[in-house]
């Protein structure tokens, strides 16, 4: 699960009465019930996925989000140093409660409207220039119609002048390559090409990704673990306009549900990182009032042909960061100790944020929390990868 | 003397101030008419403004401000614009605002009679949701959707609200009038709407405060209530902030006029060129008024100058003994003209508080006729401002001070050695004012004047500047040829002479007038001049429309929205609802018409579509230049043809046989202008095509209002009774109550007009009263020898009130024979430029009549009331 979702998950669930409250007769038993009290489908084991239609919109389940983050880099000249930047670009969708005068959420309506009230987007782009330090961030909030949409029949989700889709919006191959658009404001601007470097990764157990002890709080968890990056970023301040060739690696989620959420969680805390040896590591902890982490949490090894292998793991916060903008102190250096699968040794995962301030503040989606892009050393100091690290929460308890 | 205090001041507490205490109802007089010259004039302003800024740009209240506006030349934009400027700006960071606007009224209280003007909004749809993104309001959305309170912070209710159907956000304003009220009903368009009230518009701190008459809905919800599916009225651009602005909204600019092409598909206009647009629109109206507010004032600089004069001549023996004592000549103007500037600011600050008080009456006759002639206003309060604090003082100190510069020289220049006798003459006044001949050369200039064009603003504004500087040549140089007029009146009446003591001695004055006798007279003849000479301008103007109204008014209902209260209304009639109409059993025909507002060469007209054939055959067009051929009646043949209203062709400076290029969504058409029709229902112009024709350009088969002819024998009022039971939205006049509706309308309009006039007749008359207390004051020994030869005190009474009356005799007849050439004036010249409408001559003899005989009247009597208080004066009383 990307936590991330959090976010959206307590902006959507401030406004819909009934959040969380999956319809299930014996809460412990592990049978999948198939809808929600509001009658939005919940993710069944072994599901069937038929690409491209699949990247595509699932208006069946109620929250849907498009999840991209990377690291990109300039080519160094005879003139300048290679540059290096973080990057996020996140499309969400979510479905308006279902009533009785609507009608099944799986039929979509045949044309679609100018301005829906079905649907709502909401969009993340932030962007962090390591050479000044400076982190930009911006949230975009439109109902489904004329400028905010996604396709049911492939990669195609836009909010504004932003969007992610398929190159060749048939291409039904393992590793189709994605063209991503975003931007802040009018200070920078990127347009990317993403070439998945492996096939795509199913997370979780037959298919269904659980959240916590809750049946009903699980998702459908799609990933492309590695997209090699290509493309134009363009700066812009006033004394003028830099448009600079970018290549890097990144890391999509694209995950579908109805509910995410137990009872008794108060934030997350979600990790990516792409190992220079090829592999790469996703881990996502569901933090408890009390402070320990949900059983739920997961630590998943991916290896270079995209097998994935499930570890133990523990969480360490090194030092800590207090945002000048909103108060909320978040762990700054991590340690993540896990086992290697590929050695059967354990190993020490420091993460070090490239700068200490990638918070976005929040506004629309009403709750602020912090992305950012990192790097990774082993216990002897030696750079193991970059990664993306993202801890929601911490600003104020997500109450439900 | 250098030891002894600063002169000017002691000459003021010890001689001005003096004399103010002793008059001081004379003084108190002076000030009055000061201030209400001033008041006047700042009323006049302040209604104006506030006229002007209630234009307000809507959405400013929700954007901040847009920077760029594309709409449509005529019509409406279709939404598939929406992803098209997309895709086109994907390189420009900038938020794209789809807009829709109507108007509605609040539903009206009587179904018996029907009448314009009520309250009417502007509704304004905008996506509600989009309005969260822009930086100046990151709170909206969810205000707009899901207010989240202490207590009720259950957000569940974003859902609820957000999907719920039509409902109002309204202004602060409005929801404190409203009070509980949990819905509002609306007419819009053929509709009554009973629409929820979700709650007061949000705002962004540093935002506009919403205007009263705004209404917010969620655009879709905008959509259907205005009748325009799928349509939009205009998109506005905020681009995103951030560096190099200025240049990426230039870019947007260039990007917006290329894929307008041209102005066919769009226009690309930004809020501030809107508003100046609307303040073109009524440059000349405000104009206008303004020029007769400065009547009253004008009135009182005579009296000022009068008054000031007679305080000079009464004063003349201790301004000798003071030259005499060795005050520099210096001094004594100084401190004359001082005494003139307190008087000024005196009556200028008492004038600010008269102006504002009449400026909250005169506010809504303005926004009235801004409303009937050109576009929805919302005055409901004016305030002043520091600039109109300041005008006010300024303008009062001015006119003090310009009063007062004569006189004051005159004071100065008294030699030491003036007689100390007190009888001095009274001053003849400055020489070239008692020359006939200078008074006869303004009259030849104004004349001159007259035969200039008038001054062209841009958006179809032209003011007529060298046309008022001939209306005041004449009313100057006939104040001043008139005041030559009183000696030969003397002479005229000489046989009344030998009839009565009383007769001689009011003559005797004015066989050699005092200077302030020509004042008096010029003064009432300027205010008579102007009033007349208004009303003629309104008979005349009356008696056109009513012929108008006569005319082109045939059919037995007409009908329209009730939602439609305003010049620029855009309420229509759904195609169902008119059909139904022409298909009720009384209707033997009915003419269809629909107005599109049309901006050609950034200057707002109307295109108005009915059938030509209809109206041919039905009305008695009134022709300012008829077709020359019957092509243009025919559907069949008229496609490139369209009649022009007068006011058109004024405005674009067109003729008969002239094409214009009509920007339509169907594209660009080529209209011959086949004939020019009288039309005063409209300032801005027309052009009238064959309805069919304008159907087909602009896709949309409402109606702006529908005429029916009736079966013999159908009662119109019981027709329009069922109409109305079976369409509560709408609203229908019966022929004789849409004349009668019409003349109301055309009457309010000028009713400011009026009120202006009276102020300045007031103001006359008062100087009048003013010019003989202080001819009596000078003749204070005549008037002792007069008591002891045995006159009582009526009787010099009486002869004050002959003197009196004389003068506006004289005034009224020059008055009157002046207004004859200031209506001509204000027919075939200023109105005709500033609005572009021939009208035929009327003289409203009654009016005129009322107008001599009440200043007369009132003069006799405020002469003779003068004429007892002077006949009890005292000898040696001083002043």
């Amino acid at each position: 699960m990307r936590p991330t979702a959090a976010l959206l998950l307590h902006f959507l669930c401030l406004l819909v009465p009934f959040c969380g409250q999956a319809q299930s007769a014996t809460p412990d038993a592990p049978t999948f019930p198939t809808t929600t009290a509001e009658g939005f489908a919940i993710p069944q084991p072994n599901p069937h996925f038929t690409f491209p239609r699949d990247h595509g919109n699932h208006p069946q389940f109620k929250i849907e989000w498009w999840y991209v983050t990377g690291h990109l880099y300039t080519d160094a000249t005879t003139s300048a140093p290679a540059r290096r930047f973080g990057y996020q670009a996140t499309f969400f969708r979510q479905a308006a409660p279902l009533t009785s005068t609507t009608a099944s959420p799986s039929a979509p309506p045949s044309a679609p409207p100018t301005f829906g009230d079905a649907q709502l987007y909401l969009a993340h782009m932030a962007l962090l220039d390591t050479q000044t330090g400076r982190f930009l961030h911006q949230e975009r909030l439109n109902r489904e119609g004329w400028d905010a949409a996604s396709s049911t029949t492939t990669l195609d989700v836009r909010n504004g002048d932003w969007s992610l889709r398929l190159a060749d919006p048939a291409d039904s191959s393992t590793t189709p390559a994605l063209l991503l658009r975003g931007g802040l404001r009018a200070d920078a601007a990127f347009t990317l090409t993403l070439t998945p470097a492996k096939p795509l990764v199913l997370f979780g157990e037959a298919g269904v990704s659980r959240k916590g002890a809750d049946p009903s709080a699980s998702s459908h968890y799609l990933t492309f673990t590695r997209l090699r990056t290509a493309g134009e970023l363009t700066l812009r301040t006033d004394a003028g306009t830099e448009k600079l060739r970018v290549t890097g690696e990144s890391w999509m989620d694209h995950e579908i549900s109805s509910s995410q959420l137990s009872a008794g969680q108060v934030g997350w805390d979600w990790l990516s990182i792409h190992f220079t040896d090829g592999r790469e590591l996703m881990l996502y902890r569901l933090r408890l009032r009390d402070g320990t982490a949900d059983p739920a949490s997961t630590l998943t090894w991916i290896d270079a042909t995209g097998r994935t292998t499930r570890a133990a793991h523990t969480w360490e916060v090194i030092d800590r960061w207090t945002s000048p903008a909103t108060g909320a102190t978040y762990p700054s250096r991590l340690r993540v100790t896990t086992t290697d699968p590929a050695t059967n040794q354990s190993v020490s995962l420091t993460l070090e944020p490239l700068a200490r301030a990638q918070e976005l503040t929040g506004g629309l989606g009403g709750i602020p929390y912090w992305e950012g892009a990192c790097r990774i050393r082993d216990a002897s100091g030696r750079e193991l990868g970059s990664a993306y690290l993202e801890l929601t929460g911490y600003a104020r308890d997500l109450k439900l | 003397m250098s030891a002894s205090p600063p002169l000017v001041p002691l000459l003021l507490s010890r001689f001005a101030l003096r004399h103010a205490r002793l008059a001081p109802r004379q003084t108190a007089l002076l000030v009055g008419i000061l201030a209400l010259g001033v008041a006047v004039f700042v009323a006049v302003r302040l209604a104006n403004r506030a006229a002007v800024a209630s234009f307000t740009h809507f959405t400013d209240t929700l954007t901040g401000r847009s920077d760029w506006i594309i709409q449509p030349a005529a019509g409406t934009l279709p939404e598939a614009v929406l992803p098209e400027l997309r895709a086109a700006l994907l390189d420009q960071p900038v938020a794209i605002f789809p807009v829709v606007e109507t108007t509605a009224a609040r539903v009206s209280a009587s179904t018996t009679q029907t009448r314009f003007g009520r309250a009417s909004f502007t509704l304004l749809g905008v996506d509600l949701l989009a309005v969260a993104n822009l930086a100046a309001s990151p709170e909206s959305a969810e205000s707009f959707f899901a207010r989240r309170t202490a207590d009720s912070g259950s957000p569940a209710d974003f859902w609820t609200a957000f999907r719920r159907g039509p409902q109002l956000w309204i202004s602060p304003t409005l929801a404190a009038e409203l009070g509980s009220a949990r819905t509002l009903d609306l007419v819009i368009n053929d509709t009554v709407h009973s629409l929820p009230l979700a709650g007061p518009i949000p705002t962004a701190p540093d935002a506009p405060r919403p205007p009263a008459s705004l209404l917010i809905l969620d655009l879709p919800h905008a959509q259907q209530l205005a009748g325009k599916l799928g349509r939009l009225d205009r998109v506005e651009f905020i681009v995103a902030p951030g560096p190099q602005a200025d240049a990426r909204r230039a870019a947007l600019h260039a990007t917006l006029t290329a894929l307008g092409e041209n102005g066919t598909r769009w226009l690309v206009t930004s809020p501030g060129a809107r508003r100046e647009t609307a303040e073109l629109m009524t440059r000349a109206f405000r104009l206008n008024l303004t020029i007769l507010s400065l009547l009253a004032l004008l009135v009182g600089l005579y009296l000022i100058f009068q008054a000031l004069d007679g305080a000079v001549v009464r004063r003349r023996a201790e301004i000798a003994i003071l030259r005499s004592l060795g005050v520099p000549e210096n001094s004594i103007r100084r401190a004359w003209l001082t005494e003139a500037a307190v008087l000024g600011l005196a009556g200028g600050a008492l004038g600010l508080a008269l102006g504002w008080a009449g400026a909250q009456v005169a506010v809504r006759a303005v926004g009235q006729t801004v409303n009937a002639l050109y576009y929805a206003t919302t005055v409901d309060s004016v305030s002043l401002g520091t600039s109109e604090l300041l005008l006010g003082l300024v303008l009062g100190l001015v006119a003090s001070l310009v009063a007062g510069w004569w006189p004051a020289r005159e004071a100065a220049r008294t030699p030491p050695a003036q007689v100390l006798v007190r009888h001095a003459a009274a001053s003849p006044g400055a020489p070239l004012l008692r020359s006939a001949w200078f008074g006869f050369a303004l009259l030849a200039l104004g004349t001159l004047a007259a035969q200039l064009p008038p001054l062209r603003f841009a958006a179809g504004g032209r003011f007529p500047l060298a046309g008022y500087a001939a209306a005041f040549l004449w009313i100057f140089g006939g104040g001043i040829a008139c005041g030559c007029l009183l000696p030969w009146i003397a002479r005229l009446a000489r046989p009344l002479r030998n009839h009565s003591a009383l007769a001689r001695l009011a003559l005797g004055h004015l066989a050699a007038p005092s200077g302030r006798h020509r004042l008096a007279v010029a003064a009432l003849l300027c205010a008579i001049a102007m009033t007349a000479g208004m009303a003629i301008l309104v008979a005349s103007f009356e008696q056109t429309v009513q012929g108008w109204v006569r005319r082109s008014l045939q059919a037995d209902l007409y009908i329209s929205s009730d939602g439609a209260q305003s010049a620029s209304s855009q309420n229509r009639l759904a195609t169902t609802t008119w059909r139904a109409l022409a298909a009720h059993p009384a209707v033997a025909e009915a003419g269809v018409l629909t107005a599109f507002p049309l901006t050609l060469d950034s200057t707002p007209t109307m295109l108005t579509g009915t059938s030509l054939r209809l109206l041919r055959a039905r009305s008695d067009l009134p022709w300012v230049q008829p077709p020359l051929d019957e092509t243009v009646f025919d559907s069949a043949r008229n496609t490139s043809l369209a009649l022009a209203s007068e006011s058109f062709i004024e405005r674009f400076r067109k003729k008969r046989g002239d094409t214009v290029v009509v920007p339509t969504p169907a594209g660009p058409r080529t209209l011959t202008l086949a004939g020019i029709y009288a039309d005063y229902g409209n300032e801005r112009g027309s052009l009238m095509v064959e309805r069919d024709h304008l159907v087909a350009w602009f896709g949309d088969d409402q109606a702006t209002s529908v005429s029916l002819y009736l079966r013999p024998g159908a009662d119109a009022d019981t027709v329009r009774a069922e109409l109305l039971r079976a369409h509560p939205g709408l609203a229908a006049f019966t022929n004789a109550s849409l004349r009668a509706e019409i003349l109301r309308i055309f009457r309010q309009t000028f009713s400011i007009t009026y009120a202006l006039e009276v102020i300045g007749v007031a103001v006359a008359v008062i100087g009048l009263a003013l010019t003989l207390i202080s001819v009596l004051l000078d003749r204070r020994d005549e008037l002792t020898t007069l008591r002891a030869l045995g006159f009582t005190r009526r009787e010099i009474a009486l002869a004050t009130a002959g003197e009196g009356t004389a003068l506006a005799a004289c005034a009224i007849f020059g008055g009157l024979a002046v207004s004859l050439a200031l209506g001509w004036l204000l027919i075939h010249v200023i109105n005709k430029q500033s609005f572009g409408w021939t009208l035929g001559f009327a003289l409203p003899w009654l009016p005129l009549a009322a107008l001599s005989a009440t200043v007369l009247a009132t003069a006799w009597l405020v002469a003779y009331a003068v004429g007892r208080w002077g006949a009890n004066l005292p000898a040696d009383r001083e002043e």
